[in-house]
This record gives C-alpha cells, sequence and structure tokens, in this order.
C-alpha cells in the first residue's frame, strides 16, 4: 500500500512551529490532574539581548539556549480523505530552531509561589530506537512508551 | 482609531522573545485531545520532491516502512527521547488585544521523531511476483484467439500500479528493477518472458539475419519485427527480443532504428542454453557452446564471468551454470547463498558475484569487510574469502 505525504500549504508557506525542549519532566499538581488544559506550565524569559533563556517551572529555573537543528523537522498530521477514506500525511508545519533547557536547574527557594506544575530533573536524556512498521501511521492511537 | 497592539502568540512568540521579555508556556486547550502529531527529520535532497507531492510511504502494514521519493529510498528509523519535547504550533489568532500577556501553548509532548536511513530499494519480492506468471509461448498464442480480455486470465498479473503498492522502491528504481529483469508491459500488465521463448524469439532473428544477408550489427528495427510479426511472433515480443539482446545504435533520421546485436548477452544466452542440462566438462561445454554462436560473433570464456563456475575435479575441468541474475539482492542473503554454493571464493570469481550490490553507504570493499573473513595464506597467494 502507498501513502501519500502531502504538504497542503504548498511549503514556501509552511507555517513554522517551535519546540522548547527540557531534560526532565513536568508534573502537574494532583487537584489539577484532570483538567490540565489552559493551564500554566512556566514562565520563557529572555533576559537579555543574548540568545540565553530562562524557563521557570514552579520553583526552578532553567536555563536553556536557542538552537538552529541541524536537519529541519515536518511536523506530519494524519489525515482520512473525505472521497475513499484512504490514509494521507499532511505536513502542517515545520521547525528549524528549538529552545533547549539541559543544564542542571536551579532552585529558587526565597520567593513564594502558587505552582501549578513541578519540575523532575533528569541528570541526562536517553534515547532508544527502532525501525518503524507501516501500521504506524495507520493506527495513531498507538503511543510510543 | 488606533491599531491594535500585536501581541505574539504560540510559535512566533517563542520564536521572536524580545530582550528584557518573557511570555506564559502553558498547556492548549486541546492538548491531550487531537491526534498525534509526528516529526520527521527532513534531508535537503527531500525538500523539492516534498514541495512537488511526490513523496510516499510503501510497504504492507506488518512491514517495515519505507519513505520514497522519486528516485531513493528510506528506511524509517524513531528515535523517542526521555527529554519532553513540548510541540508549540503558530497561534491561532493574528491578534491580541492590549492588555493581554503574551501566551504559548503547547498542543503536545513529542515522544521523538523519525529519521530517514537511505538504503537499497527492496526489489527481490519483484522478482518472485513476476515469475510466477512468465509469458510464454502458449499465452501468445491464446491471445490471438481470445478477443475479450477475460479478467480471470488477468489474475496474479501486476500493473505499474499494481507493482508500486507492493513493491518497496522508489519509481526510478522500480524501472531500473524492472529493466534489469528485461521485463516488458503487455496489455498494461508487466511480465517476465519466459526464456525459452526468448530463445525461439532470438534463434529465428538468426536464421532471418542469414536469410535475408543481414549484418548483425546494422540490423533494421522494421525490418527484423516485420519478419518475425510474419513468422507467428507478437509486434511487443519482436521489439522486446532487439531490446533484450541488442542496442541501439544513433542516428535514427526519421527513419526506422538501427539496431546492433550485443555479443555477451547473445553468448550468455547460449551458454544458458547448453548448461541448461547440468554441468559438464568444459571441453565438451565450449564446443556445443561455440557452435550455437552465430557467425562473425567472437565468444570467450571472460563473457561468462557472473554466469557460469569452473572448478577442477581430478584432472578435468568441469562448468556449471550459476548466473548473478539468479541470487538475492539483499547482501547478507546473497554471502550466504555464495558461501553455500562454494565455502572459500578467489577476489576474481566472487567480485562478479557481487558486482551488482548497491548498499548505500558501504563500498564493495566495504561489503566484503563486513560480510566475509578474508585470508592470505602467504604473501604471494591470492587472498581466499570465507564465511564470517
Amino acid at each position: 500500500m502507498q501513502i501519500e505525504v502531502k504538504c497542503s500549504c504548498g511549503a514556501e508557506n509552511c507555517p513554522e512551529w517551535a519546540i522548547v525542549e527540557l531534560q526532565g519532566v513536568v508534573e502537574v499538581q494532583p487537584s489539577h490532574r484532570d483538567g490540565i488544559q489552559n493551564l500554566e506550565i512556566g514562565r520563557l524569559c529572555r533576559p537579555s539581548s543574548d540568545e540565553k533563556y530562562t524557563l521557570t517551572i514552579g520553583y526552578h529555573e532553567l536555563s536553556g539556549t536557542k538552537v538552529t537543528l541541524k536537519k529541519p523537522l515536518a511536523v506530519l498530521k494524519k489525515v482520512k480523505r473525505t472521497d475513499d477514506g484512504k490514509v494521507e500525511l499532511d505536513v502542517v508545519g515545520v521547525i528549524r530552531h528549538k529552545i533547549l533547557f539541559k543544564t542542571r536547574p536551579k532552585a529558587l527557594i526565597s520567593r513564594k509561589f502558587s505552582t501549578n506544575s513541578h519540575f523532575l530533573n533528569h541528570s541526562s536524556s536517553s534515547i532508544c530506537s527502532f525501525i518503524v512498521c507501516v501500521d504506524f501511521f495507520i493506527d495513531l492511537n498507538r503511543r510510543t512508551s | 482609531m488606533e491599531q491594535p497592539h500585536s501581541i505574539l502568540t504560540g510559535a512566533e512568540a517563542v520564536l521572536n522573545v524580545q530582550p528584557n521579555s518573557s511570555l506564559s508556556v502553558t498547556y492548549d486547550t486541546l492538548f491531550g485531545s487531537s491526534d498525534n502529531h509526528m516529526l520527521l527529520e527532513l534531508h535537503d535532497e527531500i525538500l523539492p520532491d516534498l514541495l512537488h507531492q511526490s513523496i510516499t510511504l510503501r510497504g504492507e502494514p506488518n512491514e517495515d516502512v519505507v519513505l520514497c521519493t522519486l528516485s531513493k529510498t528510506y528506511a524509517v528509523k524513531f528515535v523517542g527521547t526521555s527529554n519532553s519535547v513540548f510541540l508549540i504550533p503558530p497561534s491561532r489568532h493574528q491578534f491580541t488585544q492590549n492588555g493581554q500577556q503574551s501566551v504559548a501553548s503547547v498542543i503536545e509532548i513529542s515522544p521523538g521523531n523519525m529519521e530517514l536511513i537511505e538504503t537499497a530499494p527492496r526489489l527481490d519480492r519483484l522478482k518472485t511476483l513476476l515469475a510466477q506468471n512468465p509469458y510464454s509461448s502458449m499465452e501468445a498464442l491464446q491471445a490471438d484467439d481470445m478477443e475479450d480480455d477475460s479478467k480471470e486470465s488477468k489474475m496474479g498479473l501486476c500493473t505499474w500500479h499494481d507493482l508500486v503498492n507492493k513493491i518497496q522502491a522508489s519509481d526510478d528504481e522500480l524501472r531500473n528493477g524492472l529493466e534489469a529483469l528485461s521485463a516488458v508491459e503487455i496489455d498494461g500488465f508487466w511480465r517476465i518472458v519466459d526464456e525459452k521463448y526468448m530463445g525461439e524469439i532470438l534463434t529465428m532473428l538468426l536464421q532471418n539475419s542469414i536469410l535475408n544477408d543481414w549484418s548483425l550489427d546494422k540490423l533494421d528495427e522494421d525490418e527484423v519485427v516485420t519478419s518475425l510479426v510474419t513468422d507467428g511472433f507478437p509486434h511487443k515480443l519482436a521489439y522486446h527480443c532487439l531490446h533484450v539482446y541488442g542496442s541501439e545504435v544513433d542516428e535514427a533520421r526519421g527513419k526506422s532504428c538501427v539496431w546492433t546485436l550485443d555479443a555477451r548477452r547473445v553468448c550468455v544466452h547460449f551458454a544458458r542454453q547448453v548448461l541448461g542440462v547440468g554441468k559438464m566438462k568444459l571441453e565438451r561445454f565450449m564446443e556445443m557452446w561455440l557452435k550455437k554462436i552465430p557467425d562473425g560473433m567472437n565468444a570467450n570464456l571472460e563473457m561468462l564471468e557472473g554466469e557460469v563456475l569452473t572448478e577442477k575435479v581430478g584432472i578435468e575441468m568441469w562448468v556449471r551454470g550459476f548466473s548473478v541474475a539468479s541470487l538475492p539482492s539483499n547482501p547478507a542473503e546473497r554471502f550466504s547463498v555464495l558461501f553455500r554454493e562454494r565455502p572459500k571464493w578467489e577476489s576474481k570469481d566472487l567480485q562478479h558475484y557481487i558486482r551488482d550490490l548497491k548498499v548505500p553507504g558501504l563500498s564493495s570493499e566495504g561489503l566484503l569487510l563486513k560480510y566475509t573473513r578474508r585470508t592470505q595464506p602467504t604473501q604471494d597467494a591470492e587472498p581466499v574469502f570465507t564465511a564470517r
């Protein structure tokens, strides 16, 4: 079978998406677990004219930089054609830069916060990889663990 | 009237944070509810094909997927990360009202992204598929009688569209694969012609050449095809015969094309015919083979490299058919078959049986390094290759 990859926005006009990447996991307070939509995760700041950024989550302050990706990423979404139900992949955006936070976070203990979220730092990141099967594209409810 | 103050939101906000400013990063209203987005690494070389909508994923649901551009094939690897990758789309609204703060919302946390690894096209299945129903003289005869295209007789046959859906290769690579198999499109279906039948057509062509005093390196296409059609062969196959055993010479110039028969291809054909019965003594083979070669054509054993194997049994030299075209195109399988045939190979023989192996990123030396063990008994001796 064939699954076509289309760019319905016409690649020159492909909107640019962004990634904020953290070396760790954000935990939401138990009281908010059922409805995290619209909840604030944290504040992203650029303190000076350098491309340096801070991200404050709960009482942690992370430091990071804007990174240009060596290879841009296409953002794909599965689409079901209305005429024959065939699955297609649509390129809905492109990512050329990300804001990457990978240093040890600083704990801000002197301020008082009401926070929704808490940041759990990982001392390093790990990757795992596998070869993709065709049905990965057909059945997207399968999440990778 | 005052213009509404445009405050950036979404991805634009994240990518354009001004010095001494900040924004709020939130979970989107639709966080967790939409279908997952997938992230795919884009190589420069893929971009043009993407713009022209000629990228497809190919494969059966349970197979490893490949991504195909017009001319290349890539394996797809998913690389997961333990980092939290917050995916932020562009904002849905252009302007926000005065007083509202800058917000970027996260639609999803991506588990990782997909990478592309250039890979050889998977063409072995093409061979198997087409070999199931070779076009034979029987079918040619029946085609004359049958006027209707009854669907049952077309079962198991593949159109180009069928092949594209079944074979994990780009369009260009698929076309090259068909060319390498000497496949021909008959009535919209891609077929391999039965070897015996091709032999009949070639023999008739050679006989007609003698009868009409044609030069084998200046064959007139129209004359050849007409004579073969008169002898009862379908037009398509008469032309295909020229294509399989010859090459077009330049300068058609409005007149009929001129072809020259390729000595090597013709001689290989007759060698295969002779060795069809099994192995034989080299002397006997040469006798029988040379008898079949058309006048004016020179045959020598070098032409049969990659087609036959010779070995000394006692004091005599024997020869048997062993064609590189019959071997798997996957390197691991290829070497497995080769070492089953012969545990030890010398480079001068082995090179002909791996010359068609194409693995992106691996030269033939690299292939040998990866799949064989090289030994050299003495400085002067020929290196010998064995299985790893």
